[in-house]
């Protein structure tokens, strides 16, 4: 968002969305108890699996979260692949 | 509801919330009014044990002699702690101690309290205390039924889907939802969550929709519950609320943008113009 879109009261996300996102992640925390630190270790464990099938996962790079759905909550990882190393294995 | 041995059973409800000032008390004062008048044989009991409250919000502080806390540890008969309503004489109240803590009572007691309620009456609500500690749960150790009351706050849903949780894990099925003191205006300007958001994020069934409305300011002022006032879209909105508990199928209606003073004469200066 730009300075000047803010300045004169601009395009911000309407606060009733911003309240839902947060919300859906504040929810989701609260019924699986993710601490930040449970999260860490689990993006290290997930490096560590993907590590084998393909080269250079970094686990401070993966991005997980958890999306409420209708029916079922999600996991939702971003996990980015190091390119122009294809010389491995 | 009839036992097959020909003992009446009323339902027990219990209507809690987590967070307090969502309005657990104005639903619960309406709410049994409403069903009240709608022919129900109703007890409000409030179970906030220390912080009474029900009381003064129907009008009726000045008749309280026995309190639930007396009834419980034997110094009163359970017909004598009940206080008839100023208008409706199938209504009764049992109030709250004030003197006592919240621990004054325990889950067995509540339990054969509102047995006992429910020979006696068709509907049993109960006013729970705001937490999720002991008062919560002895407040919903008796029930059949659960509604949860929230606003459209990210600090009440927050609260609501924990009760959720609780309530789910103490076996009492999917609680009803009740969404409180939505402003049409601000929802239609994305400034504050719609009904369909919170449903989204509670995921359980709702059973009312009640505005914000000044008119529920006035009636606890003077005592009275606001679905006596014919002009109060809160009142209405309780009304309905009743009705749905009893099994009718009731739209919910689209909501008004309630408009101030000042908006009612520019709109009417507006459409002279046009």
């Amino acid at each position: 968002m730009g300075f000047f879109e803010n300045l004169f009261g601009g395009r911000r996300d309407p606060s009733a969305s911003v309240a839902k996102q947060r919300l859906m992640m504040v929810l989701v925390d609260d019924r699986y108890k993710l601490t930040p630190e449970t999260l860490e270790q689990m993006k290290v464990e997930i490096a560590g699996v993907l590590s084998r099938y393909l080269p250079a996962v970094d686990a401070e790079q993966i991005e997980v979260k958890i999306l409420r759905g209708e029916v079922n909550d999600y996991l939702k990882a971003d996990i980015p692949l190091k390119r122009g190393q294809p010389d491995v294995g | 509801m009839q036992r097959s041995n020909g003992e009446h059973m009323g339902r027990v409800i219990t209507i809690t919330s987590g967070k307090g000032g969502v309005g657990k008390t104005t639903t619960t004062a309406n709410l049994g009014t409403a069903l009240a008048l709608q022919g129900g044989r109703v007890v409000v009991v409030d179970a906030d044990i220390g912080l009474r409250n029900l009381d003064v919000v129907m009008g009726l502080e000045n008749r309280i002699v026995y309190d639930l806390v007396d009834v419980v540890e034997g110094r009163a008969r359970l017909r004598q702690a009940l206080i008839k309503d100023k208008r409706l004489p199938e209504l009764c109240l049992l109030p709250a101690a004030q003197t006592r803590d919240k621990d004054a009572v325990t889950r067995e007691q509540m339990i054969d309290l509102t047995g006992q309620l429910r020979r006696e009456f068709d509907f049993v609500l109960i006013d729970s205390p705001a937490g999720i500690e002991n008062g919560f749960r002895n407040a919903i150790a008796g029930a059949d039924e659960v509604i949860i009351v929230t606003t459209p706050e990210v600090s009440a849903v927050r609260d609501a889907d924990r009760i959720i949780g609780l309530v789910e894990a103490a076996e009492k099925g999917p609680p009803n939802l009740v969404v409180n003191r939505i402003k049409p205006r601000l929802v239609n300007r994305g400034e504050m969550l719609s009904v369909e958001d919170v449903l989204e994020l509670l995921a359980i069934t709702l059973i009312g929709i009640v505005p914000d409305d000044e008119s529920i300011v006035t009636s606890t002022n003077r005592g009275e519950a606001a679905v006596y006032d014919h002009q109060s879209q809160a009142g209405r909105a309780f009304l309905d609320v009743a009705r749905r508990l009893r099994g009718e199928e009731v739209p919910f209606p689209v909501l008004q943008e309630q408009q101030g003073v000042l908006e009612r004469f520019f709109g009417i200066f507006g459409r002279r113009r046009s």
